[in-house]
């Protein structure tokens, strides 16, 4: 009894006793819970329940694995420490409960749980005491005072269980193992059911059930759900925006309100969006799943939150493997599903150079799958239509300008769901196509540019009235004029180029001049031959065909190389708008284009003369003539030149007058286009010559800005 | 001693290692069977996005963009009250103080002006067309007329940008390059998005290359802007001198040392690159296939018009878009200049529709002689309507129109629009939308939806947000589904 005496002593006895009035005032106030108000300082000692839980937990499980190990102790020193033991389960077990009563009171959960785990918890932390004093006593049944702590570890065990199912849900343990397989038939249950519930279920449900029920809102009850909880309505149908918990689910997650809490499982986005689209189509809980659109966007959703794959069957039979529709897929031949979780595959083929038969054989592998089928423009010809005749499912056919004349359209027979067959561009006649008319499900044939004329479609469509048959859309036997020629080598010639004209449409005649004079269909000369040129021309051309009418005129300027000067330089500065690129844009080669004079070719003179040097150094060549190439538009002020003068010496500073040539000033407004003036002379070998032009000084009168300076614009100079 | 102490260290520091590594290797190797993908290949982003969603109406779209806003008042949308009230001033109760553009905010007047031009009614429907457009009057059994487009943007680049990329400060993906994202490309010799262009003879606006930007998505999206010159893609010849065999021998070569480079550094970068050489490789057959006309019947070119065979023309492009479509493009984008018509209207629509007209319905029946309207939508749009009052001098022989982003009339043809029909309705003065609006985003929401793709779920992550074509807003219309 030594032992019983130092273990009553200070402050083991003390805390007996503070054990002792612990489960008092727990009890009492169990008793008066309805009546108790709670100051905020408890409360928050109320939520130390959740830390302090696991000490009791803790020990009573230490006690019971000690009482295995008991053999490894001097027996004195084993009772000692399970009395140590036991008083420290006593103690914890009494603030526990008391906690956890506190908590209860301060907080929502709900009924049935609850009262079963303050009952016991309130039976643990009472009994604990009992066992302390039973184990004290001086019973020498040491079987049974072991018995009484393997009690104590049964009776904690439940206790936990019943605290756990508040907090994480009553179905806590077993939630993985049952899988249920869900009901997946769209025109019984409802997409709430299907699709939303089991978000619910994951994420929110475990704090928001009738058990437990965190700000006053029950989601697990669907009439509950539609109340709201404390503050009001969980979601208003149709916004989701404007919802309370689509609100919370995007704060922050630090944020108090953040649903769910920090800490536990967060939603996913698709389970996000899922959320809002379902609060945005109106949060409708009974409609059911086949009553949506296929299109739908909750729909869709809900197809990626859940394992049902598709809303209604549109093809029995079963999907190819993604490897084999991996391997169909080549650079000229692809292959896919109609939509995302379809069957029913469509190819096409591409690229006729490319094409092999081979590729078209290899489609076996997905006979049964493939509903449409493009092989426009592929070398097909009548003998590699049997190759078709094993797609039973095939719907859509498109043999449009292949090589086919009909003759094998008989394969297609046992393609009994062929709807559409585009034959346009083909040879088929009649006589082959009426082989797969009777075809039952057949509803349209293309036959445009086929040999099947109108009164062959006529008959086609007398006799098989329920098929469109499709033919020429266009019937317009008005005359239209051809196109213009094309020039393929526009601008400067180099010595070796002749005048290349073309055109696109084949059967053209192309008629030109070069003298200045209009060709028309009969006159000019006729294009065998690109045309040598030997100086600056202007071309206008021409095309003609049977059955059309002739093009427009086409007019280009054409400019042989000539001689290029060593160097080029500027006597008078270019307006500093437009200085192209200085001295080199007149000798560069490069044209300009009449509508955009901001480029660098041109350069443009207002309030000085053109004037311009070319040196041709040591052995001048002989020269006789210079072509400036200038712009012509002159409701955008530019003009063409009114004088021309060119000066010839062997220095810069000792030049004599060559030539001047003045120009008349236009009549009036015309088509803006490139044109050039031709200044000749006796022939002469000078080093150095100098060009002046001079811009109109006064618009004409008939110019809507008459009397202000008008503009000269030259991209090219060139000597002969 | 050291010496001894630190192999004795390192001795034991490697046994350990090697020891401890191998713990950790295995319960690595444990921990990885409960993560099935963590070492698995990255699913291809398509498949994930689950593409179409659901079956498409149409396959392949032909955009017609009409750039510089064609005045509804001129073409589709018929309001005789404006030639019975011409030159009346426009009544405030429809005006309603809506704003103006700073082109005529500053008019003292807003005279009322009807159509110069006269309208018929023609097909079952009964649908009003102006004189102006004989040939597209012949198919509008074909067309679904959306009367009541309005946008939020008055002036032409954000509207244009709005238009056709869903948001009005540009660097959003646009149309083609979304498509081209959600459902890839359909021939791999080509690009999925391809671009013509060509410029009318009217008061003309910029297009920029901003229009058909990928933005944010991938640069294999972008579209591909085709020549108006004859080489119609560019850089695509061998060079002078060198032939096809050469051109392959020198390919070979170099992806046998792409392949090495690959095997040192495993960048699949480099693998992607040899990808688009073989690409550009088979579009040297694939586009002269495409772009040589002589295989097509005098009655094609005919149906088009001889402007067809010049290469840059609207009808050259118009012709083209059909082959390309045909050859599997998901998206032919074109733009069409020269609508502007602030002034001169009774001389520029005139012209702007003769480029147009006839090589417009043409396309529609070209496309349904073959069989392929069924499965390409063709849209004929463009970014905002015009006034329906004078802008600058109003005269017996011309006016012009300004920008009016309340109301105007846009077309689709084909692939699953309700062929026939007119949607919504604008008010007797051709002012405001009287019922059935359509906006912008709901355009585009309903374009993606013909296309089998549901609006909301074509997303990309960007900048820590899910961006869509609608952005955040925009609903399907049912009335313009088949």
């Amino acid at each position: 009894m030594k032992q019983d005496a130092a273990f009553n002593q200070q402050p083991i006895g003390f805390l007996k006793s503070l054990t002792l009035f612990i489960l008092f005032l727990t009890t009492f106030l169990f008793a008066f819970e309805n009546r108790i108000e709670l100051p905020v300082w408890l409360q928050i000692t109320g939520r130390l329940h959740p830390l302090l839980l696991h000490v009791p937990i803790g020990i009573i499980v230490l006690t019971a694995l000690l009482l295995l190990l008991r053999a490894q102790f001097k027996s004195k020193q084993f009772v000692l420490l399970m009395t140590y033991l036991l008083l420290f389960i006593t103690l914890s077990a009494a603030f526990t409960a008391f906690f956890g009563l506190l908590l209860a009171i301060g907080g929502d959960y709900g009924a049935d749980t609850l009262q079963q785990h303050k009952v016991s918890g309130l039976i643990l932390a009472w009994l604990s005491y009992g066992v302390l004093w039973f184990y004290q006593s001086s019973s020498e049944i040491i079987a049974l005072k072991h018995g009484s702590i393997v009690l104590l570890l049964g009776v904690v065990v439940f206790v936990g269980h019943t605290g756990a199912g508040l907090t994480h849900g009553e179905n806590f343990i077993w939630e993985p193992l049952q899988t249920t397989e869900p009901n997946l038939d769209p025109e019984t249950v409802s997409l709430y059911q299907l699709a939303v519930v089991p978000v619910l279920e994951k994420k929110c449900f475990s704090c928001h059930n009738e058990k437990k029920s965190k700000g006053k809102l029950i989601m697990a009850v669907v009439e509950k759900f539609k109340q709201g909880g404390e503050s009001g309505a969980a979601f208003i149908p149709g916004h989701p925006d404007s919802s309370r918990m689509i609100q919370f689910i995007h704060l922050p997650l630090k944020h108090d309100d953040h649903m769910p809490p920090d800490g536990k499982p967060q939603l996913t986005q698709p389970e996000i969006l899922l959320l809002q689209a379902w609060i945005k189509s109106g949060a409708d809980f009974d409609k059911k799943l086949g009553a949506y659109a296929p299109d739908d966007t909750l729909v869709l959703l809900a197809m990626q939150n859940t394992s049902f794959t598709k809303v209604a069957p549109a093809y029995t039979f079963k999907a190819a493997s993604a490897d084999v529709i991996e391997k169909m897929n080549t650079p000229f031949r692809t292959v896919f599903p109609l939509h995302v979780n379809s069957p029913a595959l469509k190819a096409e083929f591409f690229v006729k150079d490319y094409f092999e038969i081979k590729a078209l054989e290899e489609l076996r592998q997905i006979e049964e799958q493939l509903v449409s089928l493009s092989l426009s423009k592929m070398p097909v010809t009548d003998a590699d239509l049997n190759l078709l005749s094993r797609f039973s499912n095939l719907e859509v056919l498109n043999l449009n300008s292949t090589l086919i004349n009909g003759s094998g359209l008989g394969n297609l027979t046992s393609c009994k769901n062929l709807k559409s067959i585009s034959l346009s561009g083909t040879q088929v006649t009649t006589g082959s196509l009426i082989t797969i008319l009777t075809l039952p499900q057949l509803k349209t044939v293309y036959i445009w540019n086929t040999a099947i004329d109108a009164v062959g479609k006529a008959e086609l469509e007398k006799a098989y009235p329920h098929i469109t048959f499709v033919h020429n859309l266009f019937t317009d036997e008005s005359t239209l004029a051809l196109s213009k020629p094309i020039l393929v080598n526009e601008g400067i010639l180099k010595a070796t180029d002749k005048i290349e004209l073309k055109h696109t449409m084949p059967g053209v005649t192309i008629r030109y001049t070069v003298d200045g004079t209009q060709p028309d269909s009969v006159s000019g000369m006729l294009y065998e031959e690109p045309i040598t040129i030997v100086e600056t021309v202007k071309l206008k051309a021409i095309a003609c065909k049977p059955g059309w009418y002739c093009s427009s005129l086409f007019e280009s300027s054409i400019y042989p190389e000539g001689y290029k000067p060593l160097q080029t330089e500027l006597l008078a500065p270019a307006d500093k708008q437009y200085r192209g690129e200085g001295s080199t844009s007149l000798t560069d080669g490069r044209k300009g284009f009449v509508d955009i004079f901001k480029e660098p070719a041109w350069l443009g003179f207002r309030n000085n003369n053109f004037e311009a040097g070319f040196d041709f150094g040591n052995k001048p060549p002989a020269i006789n003539k210079v072509v400036l190439s200038y712009g012509d538009n002159l409701g955008a002020y530019i003009f063409p030149p009114t004088e021309v003068q060119v000066w010839g010496g062997n220095s810069k500073d000792k030049l004599k007058l060559l030539m001047t040539q003045k120009f008349s000033e236009p009549k009036g407004y015309r088509t803006p286009y490139m044109s050039f003036i031709t200044v000749n002379w006796e022939t002469s070998n000078h080093t150095y010559y100098k060009i002046i032009a001079k811009p109109i000084s006064k618009l004409p009168l008939w110019h809507g800005g008459k009397g202000q300076k008008g503009w000269f614009f030259v991209d090219e100079v060139f000597f002969y | 001693m050291s010496k001894e102490f630190i192999d004795h260290r390192n001795h034991v520091t490697r046994r350990h290692f090697l020891g401890k590594l191998s713990l950790g290797i295995g319960s690595a190797a444990l921990g990885s069977l409960l993560i099935p993908d963590l070492f698995s290949k990255s699913e291809s982003p398509l498949a994930s996005l689950g593409l179409p969603h659901f079956a498409p109406k149409a396959k392949r779209i032909i955009y017609l963009f009409q750039n510089g806003a064609p005045s509804q008042l001129e073409s589709f949308d018929y309001k005789p009250m404006l030639n019975k009230m011409a030159g009346e001033e426009l009544p405030a109760s429809i005006r309603m103080g809506q704003r103006l553009t700073g082109m005529t905010s500053g008019q003292s007047k807003f005279p009322l002006v009807g159509s110069y031009f006269k309208f018929n009614q023609y097909g079952n429907s009964g649908t009003w067309v102006s004189e102006l457009f004989p040939n597209i009057a012949k198919v509008v059994h074909d067309i679904c007329f959306i009367k009541t487009m309005h946008t939020e943007a008055i002036n032409h680049d954000p509207a244009l940008t709005f238009m056709q990329t869903g948001a009005q400060q540009g660097n959003r993906p646009s149309m083609g390059s979304w498509l081209s994202y959600g459902l890839g490309s359909e021939n791999k010799n080509l690009p999925a998005f391809c671009v013509l262009l060509s410029r009318g003879r009217g008061n003309g606006q910029g297009v920029y290359s901003k229009l058909w930007t990928n933005g944010f998505l991938d640069s294999v999206h972008q579209g591909v802007q085709f020549s108006s010159s004859e080489e119609r893609v560019l850089y695509l010849k061998d060079p002078e001198g060198r032939d096809r065999a050469d051109r392959r021998n020198m390919l070979d070569q170099l992806s046998q040392l792409n392949d090495l480079n690959h095997k040192e550094f495993g960048d699949p970068e480099i693998q992607a690159r040899v990808q688009q050489y073989e690409m550009a490789y088979r579009m040297q057959t694939a586009v002269p296939e495409l772009t040589d006309l002589s295989k097509e019947p005098d009655n094609i070119i005919k149906m088009y018009g001889a402007d067809c065979l010049v290469p840059g023309t609207y009808a050259a492009n118009c012709l083209l878009a059909r082959k390309l479509s045909e050859a599997g493009v998901r998206f032919v984008q074109l733009y069409h200049q020269g609508w502007d018509q602030h002034g001169n209207m009774v001389g520029e629509m005139p012209l702007q529709a003769q480029d147009t007209d006839r090589s417009t319905a043409a396309l529609i029946m070209d496309l349904k002689q073959r069989g392929l309207l069924d499965e390409t939508l063709v849209i004929w749009g463009t970014e905002f309507g015009r006034t329906n009052y004078c802008q600058g001098d109003l005269s017996k022989e011309n006016y012009g129109r300004d920008h009016h982003p309340r109301c105007y009339t846009i077309w689709m043809a084909g692939g699953g629009v309700k062929a026939g029909t007119t949607y919504g309705e604008t008010d007797e003065f051709g002012y405001n939308i009287v019922r059935d609006p359509v906006h912008v985003n709901d355009f585009h929401a309903t374009v993606l939806n013909l296309m089998g793709m549901n609006h909301e779920q074509l997303t990309y992550k960007h900048l820590g947000r899910y961006y869509r074509l609608t952005d955040v807003a925009g609903n399907v219309v049912p009335g313009l589904i088949a």
